[in-house]
């Protein structure tokens, strides 16, 4: 216990803090600057000085720390004078332009001169004048504002982990360079937007459009982009979301954002927004009533499943839309239509590569904490840039670097370069006999416990010598013994899987391995989700075999339980997943869909293949927020509301459920209520009034949400396995595809993208996102593009089996000569394209890594 | 007196081991790697040794502490930044007696168990660079520096660092942050360098004075040594010399001998016979004295009683010719362009006191403008995060405590009334 003395009032500590922590906690002020709870204390402001005894010099309160005994003055007419001195300082060059600055109203400097400053300035020389900057896509820059807190960079070094800027020159003469400007390392965040005390550094999104103080309303939600679920919180005016900020202190993301969590919001009030119902009369679409395309939409479904059966009827759920949204979809097919035909896009990787390290580890396998990352000793990194897929959980990585702990990877990730991670870089396609040789050495190394039988029967079945692996990956031996020896060393030990493994050929024998290594090294698994809620639309049964909760249809005990709750049969019959619906329809057995909040003919591989299936349909329906490609092919397009105007809840990778909140007033419906008043139209009633309800319904037939409520989750009662329920753990006999492909001479491969920047539909709708990754492109290594006379801007052909795209190229200094990167987000461009596939054979997962391709100039 | 640090710089080769050593150079080193670490310390400790480099901090205690602390490796920095205006006194031994300071640094880092040391020279230093590197070069070609020094079992393996030219890199920890290749500002202190050093490492920054008394000090024992100087600053001191004597120039010579004396008895007094009109002690960011206060002895003990401070014995002599509002002008220029940024007083104060008093010299002074610096540098005494910004707020101050009506003089006849 450590006892000090602050202003006559004694302070007890547990431990040693600093004098500024000691005293705010004991309800004293002292001002600060330069200080920042989530930053490495700095001491340059100088404006927490205060008086120590014993002590010649004034302290700042930031960076001394409490010793027993300290006796400390913060209010004394020195101290005053002290505080004076320095506002004053801070304000000779300070341009004083609070009128027409965005800052005011939430300006640190502005608040603390009012409370603590001069009444008036001596400077008589002329004032340091910096012009605006507009040179960046999201930020502006008023650098004459700047007061040299560095909060911000030390926020992009030690926090976000870019390095992007710096202090540039010294003295008076500092100023903070170079941000992005399109050419240097900004990962756009904004995570400097958010400490900066004073309005040097903005975003350019709301620039002049409104005060702080006209903010009425303020919501904490959760990220509409990705599988890690930040808290977000919405500023509203007018009913337009004019800021969206991060919250200190919330638990996933503790304040930091990425830039589609932070810039990412203008797709909310896009004017490309779907308004009205549409429906296909002579080819073409044309507006229609809510009463028409409802009407419509029942009468066709209740004819073709009267004439083709219930199974001629599919369903695609979303990972962009709330659980309530997905529960009620996958009822309806259930109830309404009669089929299990339901599916989303989480099946092309993330549900197969869970179910899978599910069955060898248990339910819940995955639901690791993402803040824990940071805390392992040893992360080993496979299969995707977490960087950019899953940003913050990114950060948790380059977190676990920078506290001195081992980060590992297969392939190289640009967003851990600078992390220096300890890295194989096997010959492409054998990245599997590089696994064989960890999982053996590890073997042999730490031998096996025991404890996972079927597990160890698999392992003990890998037998590979090192000078093989060698060989054949070109890793050498002793790069592979130390990265072995690293492994085996690990004692809190995280493996972080994304999707370029789940989707590569022998993908699930990969996964295999992997989970063999994380059973020796004793550790946990983390799958990158690339879509905010791929867990929670698994969750509620959006899947051809599993009702919500994973009970699966073919259980007749289940189908009967749900079926009594529903008041309907059910059909035990497993249904189509999301492949077999593609075949389905070019067949001709399936005759209608009805896609919700996704846009299959570009998110699914060898999207011309969607394409062609869908035309086949005889009626389509697509329930969406934009007119997108699959919309656009559709019989009946369905508006509906979008994230930030309705009500729901999330739940993200680690399992957690989450409210989504209602920001803004739009008028329509949400998804869960149109495909209810469907249902209602053909004659099942669902007589939800708000989400709530819904989730109340889930609470009650999911074992997995068993008895929960929205109270309950806002109360953090939200972490899986919630009330205590676990699921059900039925082990099977681990199965594996152990397909292979070997890579042949010369030729070029596809390879997927997965930017910073986008996500897709909602992504390519927001302005500022679009500034910074404005269309497609095709990146080419150095050497192949000198290769093929090709500089940057050229337009090229990019040809595969699958189909063709012209895109213009970028050239990569670092690329390899091997592959061509092109994303899979921008409409009709994507990478998707050209992706034709082969399954996986055990997690259905489609194998897109070896789409030979080739290109070609094309000359105007 | 018989110079122990500039001993046989007169020799043209004296930068050669082969001259050093036929001077008696390297003696020492032997008689060092037989004694105990402690028995090193010990030897410092009773010569009562303190840094050359301006604080006159006791050498002992800081290698005491650096010692004590059981993170290995430790690493021993010379700071050889050497950019206090008006200093030149580690700069003869760089060039012209490297291997005094090598010597000084081998013994030095075998006392404190450090294998690695770093000489983090100033970046305008180009020829001692060279002439550094060339010895080192001898000295590992002697055995001298690496592995099993001379078959003792000692490692000492020694580096020149250049610096970049920022005077901040001067203070021990910027100049650990400079030399770990990030941008040169000071760190918070504690904790010290002592303990979280160079790469988080127990480290030692001794100045190139300093650690060349090493040799010496090894050589008779530290009772003897501690005859030379003052009781409570013993030893020989370098001190430079410019500005209107006659004799300007490098003299060592006994710590405590009076201002007066350098300037009168050693440099031949001021130059043409003119009158002395101000004498900045001991680099530009001493307090200057008036002609009546210079029968202080140069020591770190009694300069301050004296109303100034040792400093790096850096003598600054001006005679009556000399305009103080110019050379107070020149100061506060040069502490505005090399103050490092970091905190607000220094960054803001020492910029807005060079505007002023560039104002008055262009004849634009006004009234209050004396008044506004008496403030502003009393708002940055104290109160900035290294010493860089005290020297500059106690320049302005000292300038106008003793030369008060000629500052005024020149706000009033809005001219130079020095030299018109």
């Amino acid at each position: 216990m450590i006892t000090i003395t602050i202003n006559d009032r004694e302070i007890k500590l547990e431990k040693p803090v600093s004098v500024l922590e000691a005293a705010r906690s004991a309800g004293i002020k002292i001002p600060t600057l330069c200080y920042h709870e989530q930053l490495e204390r700095y001491g340059g402001c100088r404006l927490c000085l205060v008086e120590v005894e014993k002590m010649p010099r004034l302290q700042t309160a930031c960076t001394l720390m409490v010793a027993d005994g300290m006796v400390v003055r913060t209010e004394t007419e020195q101290i005053a004078d002290v505080r004076r001195g320095i506002l004053e300082f801070l304000l000779i060059n300070h341009p004083l332009d609070c009128p027409y600055c965005d800052k005011a109203g939430e300006c640190d400097l502005q608040d603390l001169v009012e409370k603590y400053g001069p009444g008036k300035g001596r400077f008589k020389e002329k004032k340091r004048k910096v012009p605006e900057s507009l040179q960046d896509p999201v930020i502006v820059r008023n650098m004459d504002r700047c007061i040299m807190c560095t909060r911000c960079v030390r926020m992009c070094e030690g926090l976000q982990g870019a390095s992007a800027i710096a202090v540039i020159n010294r003295g008076g003469h500092s100023h903070i360079e170079p941000f992005s400007s399109g050419r240097f390392d900004c990962e756009y965040c904004g995570n400097c937007v958010s400490v900066c005390p004073v309005g040097a550094i903005m975003s350019r999104l709301h620039r002049h459009s409104y005060r702080p103080w006209q903010v009425k309303e303020q919501y904490e939600t959760v990220c509409p982009y990705c599988g890690v679920g930040c808290t977000v919180v919405t500023q509203v005016r007018d009913d337009v979301i004019k800021r969206v900020i991060p919250k200190l202190g919330s638990t996933v993301n503790n304040g930091m954002l990425c830039s589609r969590g932070r810039f990412g919001y203008e797709f909310v009030g896009s004017k490309d927004r779907l308004s009205v119902p549409l429906i296909r009369k002579n080819g073409a679409l044309a507006e229609a009533t809510w009463e028409e395309a409802i009407t419509l939409v029942a009468k066709k479904l209740g004819n073709i499943k009267s004439t083709y059966g219930s199974d001629a009827v599919a369903g695609m759920a979303s990972p962009r839309c709330t659980n309530e949204d997905n529960y009620v979809l996958q009822k309806f097919l259930r109830v309404a239509v009669g089929t299990n035909n339901v599916d989303t896009t989480a099946r092309t990787g993330f549900a197969g590569a869970q179910s899978f390290i599910e069955n060898i580890f248990g339910q819940g396998a995955t639901a690791n904490i993402i803040s824990g990352l940071a805390n392992s000793d040893t992360v080993m990194v496979i299969g995707g840039d977490p960087t950019t897929v899953n940003p913050i959980l990114g950060l948790q990585i380059r977190a676990c670097a920078r506290r001195g702990g081992q980060v590992m990877t297969v392939g190289e990730f640009e967003g851990l370069r600078i992390f220096s991670p300890t890295k194989l870089l096997p010959r492409q396609f054998t990245e599997t006999f590089l696994l064989e040789g960890i999982v053996t050495a590890l073997r042999e190394k730490k031998g096996l416990s025991g404890a996972n039988a079927p597990l160890e029967g698999k392992i003990k079945s890998i037998n590979v010598t090192a000078a093989d692996v060698a060989a054949k990956s070109g890793v050498s031996e002793k790069q592979l013994a130390a990265y072995v020896d690293l492994l085996a060393a690990a004692t809190t030990f995280s493996i972080v899987i994304g999707k370029e493994t789940v989707q590569s050929i022998g993908g699930s024998y990969k996964l295999l391995l992997l989970a063999a290594i994380t059973y020796l090294a004793n550790g946990r698994v983390y799958l990158l989700s690339e879509k905010a809620n791929e867990q929670g639309a698994l969750d509620m049964g959006c899947a051809p075999d599993m009702l919500p909760g994973y009970r699966p249809v073919a259980y007749p005990e289940f189908t009967k339980k749900y079926g009594a709750v529903w008041h309907a049969e059910l059909s035990e019959k497993p249904g189509l997943n999301l492949f077999e619906m593609i075949e389905a329809a070019e067949k001709g057995t399936l005759r209608a869909m009805y896609v919700m909040g996704e846009n299959p003919v570009c998110n699914i591989p060898n999207s011309g293949r969607v394409e062609k299936a869908f035309k086949n349909l005889d009626f389509l329906i697509v329930q969406d927020i934009f007119l997108t490609e699959t919309a656009k092919l559709a019989d009946v397009v369905l508006p509906a509301l979008g994230w930030g105007e309705k009500d729901g809840t999330f739940t993200n990778m680690e399992r957690r459920i989450q409210r989504v909140k209602k920001s803004v007033q739009r008028e329509g419906m949400e998804d869960w209520k149109i495909v209810a008043e469907i249902a209602k139209n053909m004659g099942y009633r669902m007589d939800y009034t708000k989400a709530e309800e819904v989730f109340h319904e889930i609470a009650k037939v999911s074992p997995l949400y068993r008895d929960l409520s929205y109270e309950d989750i806002e109360k953090g009662e939200n972490i899986y396995p919630y009330k205590g329920e676990p699921l059900r753990d039925v082990k099977e006999d681990i199965q594996i595809d152990t397909s292979a492909v070997s890579a042949a001479a010369g030729k070029l491969y596809l390879k997927v993208e997965r930017p910073l920047f986008h996500s897709g539909t909602m992504s390519t709708h927001a302005a500022s996102l679009m500034n910074i990754y404005p269309h497609a492109v095709a990146r080419i290594g150095a050497g192949r593009a000198k290769m093929l006379s090709l500089t940057e801007g050229d337009v090229v052909t990019v040809r595969s089996k699958a189909g063709a795209l012209s895109l213009f190229i970028a050239i990569e200094k670092a690329g390899d000569d091997l592959s061509v990167t092109i994303s899979n987000n921008f409409e009709s461009k994507g990478a998707f394209r050209l992706a034709d596939y082969t399954l996986d054979q055990v997690t259905k997962a489609p194998c897109i890594d070896a789409v030979e391709i080739s290109i070609e100039k094309v000359t105007a | 007196m018989e110079t122990i640090l500039l001993k046989n710089i007169q020799n043209p080769n004296s930068a050669d081991i082969a001259e050093y050593k036929k001077a008696g150079g390297y003696a020492s080193i032997r008689k060092a790697l037989g004694m105990e670490p402690q028995q090193v310390i010990d030897e410092v400790k009773k010569a009562g040794l303190r840094g050359r480099g301006g604080a006159g901090f006791p050498v002992a205690m800081k290698w005491t502490f650096a010692s004590a602390d059981p993170k290995f490796p430790k690493y021993l920095l010379c700071n050889a930044d050497e950019g206090e205006p008006g200093t030149f006194k580690d700069r003869p031994i760089l060039e012209k007696n490297p291997h005094l300071l090598i010597e000084g640094m081998i013994i030095s880092g075998h006392a404190l168990k450090a294998e690695y040391g770093y000489i983090y020279l100033r970046g305008e230093y180009p020829a001692a660079k060279h002439i550094l590197n060339a010895a080192i070069q001898q000295a590992y070609d002697t055995n001298l520096l690496g592995e099993n020094i001379l078959g003792k079992g000692i490692t000492f393996h020694l580096a020149v660092h250049q610096g970049a030219g920022a005077y901040i890199c001067g203070e021990e920890t910027a100049l650990i942050e400079s030399l770990e290749g990030d941008k040169g500002q000071p760190r918070i202190k504690p904790p010290f360098p002592v303990n979280v050093g160079v790469f988080s490492k127990p480290t030692v920054v001794n100045n190139v004075e300093t650690l060349s008394n090493l040799p010496y000090i090894i050589e008779v024992g530290g009772e003897t040594y501690a005859k030379i100087g003052t009781p409570d600053c013993p030893g020989p001191k370098i001190f430079c010399i410019s500005g209107h004597v006659e004799k300007p120039g490098i003299y060592e010579l006994p710590m405590g001998t009076k201002l007066r004396d350098i300037i009168y008895t050693h440099c031949g007094g001021i130059k043409g016979g003119k009158k002395l009109k101000a004498v900045i002690p001991g680099g530009i960011s001493t307090p200057v004295l008036p002609p009546d206060k210079i029968d202080c002895p140069m020591d770190f003990v009694n300069m301050p009683k004296h109303g100034s401070m040792l400093g790096s014995g850096a003598v600054i002599v001006m005679d009556e010719s000399v305009c103080l509002v110019k050379v107070c002008h020149r100061a506060l220029k040069f502490f505005e362009h090399e103050s490092c940024g970091k905190c607000t007083p220094c960054r803001e104060g020492t910029g807005w006191l060079r505007a002023i008093l560039g104002r008055i010299e262009n004849g634009e002074g006004m009234e209050g403008d004396i008044d506004t610096m008496l403030a502003v540098s009393a708002n940055m005494l104290g109160k900035t995060f290294c010493p860089l910004g005290d020297g500059a707020a106690s320049v302005v101050q000292n300038f106008i405590k003793h030369f008060r009506p000629e500052f005024e003089e020149h706000i009033r006849a809005k001219k130079c009334v020095v030299n018109g």
